[in-house]
Order: C-alpha cells, then sequence, then structure tokens
C-alpha cells in the first residue's frame, strides 16, 4: 500500500475513523482529489514514490477524481468496502466475471455443442481403489445429458469446429 | 525387358526414368509436407519413445511437464501422487470455474482444476504414499523396471529416505534420475519456487514490460512460461541421457534449478553486463536490436460493437516488421513518413533508442484513424510483414492452427470434448509425431493397471492397502 | 526534519531517495538529473557503485563505480538528484 487516508472527520458527533487505501498501481505517482469511502469527504492529494507530499487537505464541496480501492474501519468492527461500491469505492476493472465468484459452472456441452463431463457429483468409479473405466459411456452414466444431446443435435447445434 | 532376365534396367522398374523425371514427379513441397505431416493420423504412426517408462513424482507445472513431454512421445509414465488428495495443481483452477469430476473415488465432489491441463497428459496414474515404510519396497520395485523418475522434493528430502539417485543407483545402474529444484544446490539451496519468483528472481520480469520513463514496471508473463519452459529443459536432458546411456549403459543424475531458465533465455543481457557494465533494461513492445520490429496500437477496434473487452478494446494492437532497408522505405512511403527515410537510412541509425520512439510514435499516429484490419491490410499489401495481435477466440478461429492440427478437440475417453494443444501444439514429426489420447485422470486410476497388472500384487492386498489409505 | 511544503516536488523526492554515496566520491552525475543513485541501506547491488546513469547508454543503464571517477560527460544536464545539505 503506497499510503492510506485515516479520516477523522467528525460526521453527525464523531469521527469517521475509516481508513481509505490508497493502492500503488493508482496512486504512487498522482495528483488530485479523492474521496473519504465512507463520509465521502473529498482531500486534496500529492503523492510521489507513494509517499504523501502535498495533503490530504480537505476540499469540501468539490468532486473527486478517483475513488480509494478499498476502506475499512479497523477500530470498529472491521467494516468494510470491497472495491467497486458505486460512490464510494473504485471498481477494480480486473474483476471477475459474475460467474466466476460463484459456485463452479457446471458445464454440460463444450461451445460446439458436444457433451463434456465437469458437473458433480459424478457416479463412484465402480473399481477397486479408484480405478475408473476408461471409456465414458455418456449414454449409460448420464442418460439426460444424452437425450440433450440428442435434441441438440436435430436442432443443428452440435458444430465440428 | 532386358534379354536376361537377371539383369534389371531402369527403364522396366516403376517410377521416374530419370533424375529430371524423378524432379518432375515430386510433389509441391506443401503437399508432400500435408502428406508427410498428416495431422489429425498421428495414432497411424509408432511411438519414439516406446518402451521407456518414466516414474513422475511431481507436482505443479514444471517437473510435471518434463514427465508429460516423454508420455506424449510415447513413454509410459506413471504420475505417483499422494492417496486421495493427488498433485496440489489439481486443486489450483483458473478462477472458480473449470473442474472435471471426480477428483477420486473418495471425494466425489472435488474436482481437478483445468490448471492441470498439458502437464499430466498420456500419463497413468498411481497413488502411493511411498515414505512410509511399509510401501518403501513396492517404490523400489517400480525403480528397478523403470527407466527414470523425475521428483521435486526440497533438496535431500528423497535422500533421507533412501530414494535419492545414490540410492537408487546402486538398484538400477541405468537408471536417469532428475531432481528439479526452485535453486538448486548453492548457497539458496533451500530455497523453493514458483514460476513468477524464477521469473522475478533470474532477471526475466526486469527486461519485461515497458521501461521505466514510460510508466513501466517490471512485468511477469500471464502465463507460467518459466515453468513450462524448464520443463521442457529437463525434457532435454532427459532425451540426451538416455542417449549416453544406449553407449555406456549407465544413468545420470540431472539437477535442473527453475531459476536457472530465466537467464538461459535472456539473450545478450549478461554478456552486456560482463563486458560494460550496462543494465539491460525493458523495452515493451518494442526491439532493441531492431526497429522498425514491434507493436503498435491502431486508433480503432476490429469489433467496436463486441460486448467482451477483449475484443473490443484490445482488437487494436499491429506487429510490424520492417527493420531491412527496402523495408523500412516502403513502411515510410505508404504511411506517409518520408522524411523519417531520410533521418534513418542506416538500420545502425534508426535502431537507437531516440529514433524508435519518434518512429513508433509516428505509426501510431498513422494508425490513429484506422482499424487493426486496415493496418494490416496496408502494410501487408506493400510487401511489409504484418500481423494482428490476435486473442485465443481468434486463435481458435484462424483456420491456419486448425488445418496444422495444433489446435484440436480431444473426445477424452473420460471428460468428453475437450479442446487442447498440449502435445500437437509442438513441433511436427513425420515418423513418430507427438500426440494427446488423454488430457488426465483421475487420482490412482491406475491402480489396479500397476500394482496387480505390472507388480502383481494380489487384489485383496490392493483393496487393504486402498482402505489404510496407503494408496 | 524540513518543511515540505516549501519544497519542489523534485526536492522533495531527493528527500525520500536519499542516496548511499554523496559528492565526497566526486563524480559530476551528482549534478546530473540522469543518475539514479543506490539508495541508501540497500545491501544490493555491490557497493562498489555510485549508481546508474540512465542517459548515456539509453534505454540501459549503465553502472557508475564509485573507483571510475566520471570528471565529464557529454550526456550531463543540470538537474537535482541528490539533496543539497538542507
Ligand atoms: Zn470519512
Amino acid at each position: 500500500m503506497a499510503d492510506v487516508i485515516w479520516c477523522k472527520k467528525v460526521v453527525g458527533g464523531k469521527p469517521c475513523n475509516t481508513v481509505n487505501y490508497l493502492d500503488p498501481y493508482c496512486f504512487w505517482n498522482w495528483e488530485g482529489k479523492t474521496n473519504c469511502a465512507e463520509c465521502g469527504t473529498v482531500y486534496y492529494i500529492y503523492m510521489i514514490q507513494g509517499h504523501m507530499y502535498r495533503g490530504p487537505d480537505e476540499k469540501p464541496g468539490e468532486k473527486p477524481d478517483m475513488s480509494p480501492l478499498y476502506a475499512d474501519k479497523p477500530l470498529e468492527g472491521y467494516t468494510y468496502y470491497l472495491p467497486g461500491v458505486k460512490g464510494r469505492t473504485r471498481p477494480y476493472e480486473c474483476l471477475p466475471r459474475h460467474i466466476y465468484l460463484g459456485r463452479a459452472d457446471m458445464v454440460k456441452f463444450s461451445i460446439r455443442g458436444k457433451p463434456v463431463r465437469g458437473w458433480r457429483p459424478q457416479p463412484p468409479s465402480g473399481g477397486l481403489a479408484g480405478q475408473f473405466p476408461y471409456k465414458w459411456d455418456i449414454k449409460k452414466l448420464s442418460p439426460e445429458v444424452w437425450a440433450e444431446y440428442q435434441e441438440k443435435r436435430k436442432k443443428g447445434e452440435v458444430k465440428e469446429w | 525387358m532386358a534379354k536376361d532376365p537377371r539383369e534389371t534396367r531402369i527403364e522396366d522398374l516403376p517410377g521416374p526414368k530419370s533424375p529430371g523425371e524423378l524432379e518432375e514427379m515430386k510433389m509441391p513441397y506443401e503437399e508432400y509436407c500435408r502428406k508427410a505431416f498428416d495431422p489429425g493420423n498421428e495414432w497411424a504412426k509408432p511411438e519414439a519413445l516406446k518402451g521407456i517408462r518414466w516414474l513422475s513424482c511431481t507436482m505443479y507445472i514444471f517437473t510435471p511437464h518434463s514427465a508429460a513431454n516423454l508420455a506424449e512421445l510415447g513413454a509410459d509414465v506413471i504420475k505417483i501422487e499422494i492417496p486421495r488428495m493427488g498433485d496440489a495443481m489439481r486443486h489450483t483452477s483458473p478462477f472458480n470455474e473449470a473442474y472435471l469430476y471426480p477428483l477420486h473415488d473418495t471425494r466425489p465432489m472435488t474436482g481437478t482444476g483445468f490448471g492441470f491441463l498439458n502437464a499430466n497428459s498420456n500419463e497413468r496414474f498411481l497413488s502411493m504414499d511411498y515414505h512410509i515404510p511399509e510401501m518403501v519396497d513396492v517404490f523400489y520395485r517400480l525403480v528397478k523396471m523403470s527407466d527414470g523418475l523425475t521428483e521435486l522434493y526440497r533438496p535431500g528430502t528423497l535422500d533421507r529416505w533412501k530414494m535419492s539417485y545414490r540410492y537408487l543407483q546402486e538398484m538400477n545402474p541405468r537408471f536417469i534420475y532428475v531432481w528439479g529444484g526452485g535453486f538448486g544446490y548453492g548457497p539458496k539451496v533451500f530455497g523453493g519456487s514458483y514460476d513468477i519468483l524464477g521469473q522475478a528472481h533470474a532477471g526475466l520480469a526486469s527486461i519485461t514490460g515497458m521501461h521505466e520513463y514510460m510508466g513501466g514496471h517490471p512485468l511477469k508473463h500471464s502465463n507460467w512460461c518459466i515453468d513450462w519452459a524448464s520443463g521442457t529443459m529437463i525434457t532435454h536432458g532427459i532425451l540426451a541421457a538416455i542417449h549416453w546411456r544406449r553407449k555406456t549403459g549407465l544413468g545420470t543424475m540431472i539437477e535442473f534449478s527453475q531459476v536457472q531458465t530465466p537467464t538461459r533465455i535472456s539473450g545478450y543481457t549478461f554478456p552486456l553486463y560482463g563486458r560494460f557494465g550496462i543494465v539491460r533494461q525493458r523495452w515493451g513492445n518494442w526491439d532493441t536490436q531492431l526497429c522498425v520490429h514491434g507493436i503498435i496500437l491502431c486508433g480503432k477496434s476490429d469489433f467496436p460493437d463486441a460486448q467482451n473487452p477483449q475484443d473490443k478494446f484490445d482488437a487494436r494492437y499491429v506487429m510490424v516488421s520492417a527493420f531491412n532497408d527496402p523495408d523500412f522505405k516502403e513502411l515510410c512511403d505508404i504511411t506517409g513518413l518520408k522524411d523519417f527515410y531520410g533521418r534513418y537510412k542506416a538500420h545502425k541509425d534508426r535502431v537507437d533508442a531516440r529514433p524508435q520512439v519518434e518512429i513508433y510514435t509516428a505509426l501510431e499516429k498513422w494508425a490513429a484513424d484506422k482499424t487493426r484490419t486496415q493496418v494490416v491490410k496496408t502494410l501487408t499489401d506493400a510487401g511489409i510483414l504484418a500481423a494482428p495481435v490476435m486473442n485465443d477466440r481468434e486463435v481458435y478461429e484462424c483456420k491456419h492452427y486448425r488445418e496444422r492440427g495444433t489446435l484440436r478437440w480431444l473426445d477424452d475417453p473420460l471428460y468428453g470434448d475437450v479442446l487442447v494443444a498440449s502435445g500437437h501444439s509442438v513441433g511436427m514429426m513425420t515418423k513418430t509425431p507427438r500426440r494427446t489420447n488423454w488430457i488426465w485422470r483421475p487420482v490412482g486410476a491406475d491402480n489396479v493397471g500397476i500394482y496387480r497388472d505390472l507388480l502383481g500384487i494380489p487384489l485383496s492386498k490392493i483393496e487393504e492397502w486402498y482402505n489404510k489409505a496407503w494408496i | 526534519m524540513v518543511d515540505k511544503a516549501k519544497l519542489t516536488p523534485e526536492e522533495y523526492l531527493a528527500t525520500i531517495l536519499v542516496p548511499e554515496k554523496g559528492r565526497e566520491t566526486g563524480h559530476v552525475c551528482w549534478d546530473c538529473k540522469h543518475l539514479k543513485p543506490v539508495l541508501k541501506g540497500s545491501k544490493f547491488p555491490p557497493a562498489d557503485l555510485i549508481g546508474w546513469c540512465t542517459m548515456i547508454h539509453w534505454p540501459f543503464y549503465w553502472c557508475i563505480t564509485d573507483f571510475n571517477v566520471v570528471k565529464k560527460c557529454y550526456a550531463m544536464e543540470k538537474g537535482i538528484y541528490t539533496p543539497k545539505k538542507f
């Protein structure tokens, strides 16, 4: 972390007490205005080589140029703002697509429409000591996928490439 | 026919009658190559390493890849994994998506991730906890009937278990033994290693990426290229050792330190430092030895309406090469940068850093109102080497790779339809081509095939070991 | 502690990047903006360097040793890289 802005702005009678993390990739050598993720106070900062050269100075009424990536409140039970909370933290552009964040995707067909075996749970091997039969017979082991495959074939959704 | 039937005359034989005719009958080179390599029919040809048996006591990519190379060339590679757990790489999927189930009979809800791909193809999968006293003998028996082994343990671990080269060589003097360590012996002997550490520690990352003055940082390659390259280099060593053994009958120990590989592929970096005290710096998408020879950014995307940002925003890069004088002149002519040719007629003038900055800046300015396709077409029409920077979707669509069989669909016997590059993406061979038969199998899938059929251990014993989790 | 409010960005940078060696080595490089000095406390690279010249072999860096004193240089350009004594 290049530096943080520990916001002490008094809001509603008590200090905001939020740590705004200034990630080095964006803030290492940067001059501009950034906001506190909690109370929205705008601060002017000028960072050189990851060190705070000017600021943070409050700039009431001005708009921030860039938000911090992440913020938390370590003294108050670690509530936090993950990247990409609208109006508070900056979205992390490399964030995986939503389908990468949940449970594993149970794909039944490859992109050309032929069946794959990639879902769970799988039937046990039926062999000794984890011995697996080398030919996976889709018709026998997953009749419903086989039926779906036949449908796809009829509709012309199965391609060779 | 000749009068004397014992006489053979060239005109009676089938085929060409003179060198001239032979020349005429030769098929065009392209056609010859297609026929000789015949991608897709690899399975009709023999395998170069058939008869070699290799033990792979490995994990992740670096050392497993050294054995997968052998397996793709036809060796019988036995991958020995921790019972029920397997290679840690199996649990390292890209993000949280691509798992193929199951991992093991006892773990139906756990799968093997795509990260495991290409590093273990065509192998047989044995599970064995070989460091417990009960299994040591079984391990030794495998050693006696194998040609070699690759391991990646911390230095001296297998020596402590009496399984290092010093011990195995006495059981099997023809044994070839590979220790693939992070650093190898030396001051950093106990340092573990990862690909990223190899890239960082041996100076590769420091010369990758944009120059510091352009705001660049040292970069690692997105893929674990040092793991893959190191594994391949081990395989070179193994093949040389096999050849040596044919002559002498003796095995070898190969010690391969992963952080060595980046130094091998760093070109002139170290000689330059040694002679002049000059520290090489990053030079991004340009080239320190050739100019023009780099990647430029065009103004417009080829797919402005695409949803995928990799198509929408990244379909704008073009690789251009026009470093020799006529090409550079042509490039200057068609891009309207005539004065550059006047100023930098000789290659040694334009290869300097400052001219490069000027030239590439001007080229990008010229390309600012063009799409990638327009730029490539304009340049190739003028006879200049130019190619779009393609993402993997475009590589998949590209006919070139499809026709040569670089990328292909494999109907994996266990996992179904998988798009693979693996063995087919390495060089082609007319007589003994590499091939991918299957991507991998579950942990211990070949237990019976090896313990019973190879070692003659009765099924009751195998079941007992399995229940005790020794295998 | 110097008052950073009075420093220009370049002067401030010089207070962050404190070099291991200084003018006593006699190199003209200490007045040159192309010097990238070895920082204080670095164990690596070897101690006989005062730093690197980022210019004369640009885009590469040239190691400036302390025993090879650079008295004049065609690439010399005035600039602040080392702090003057504050
Ligand atoms: Zn606040």
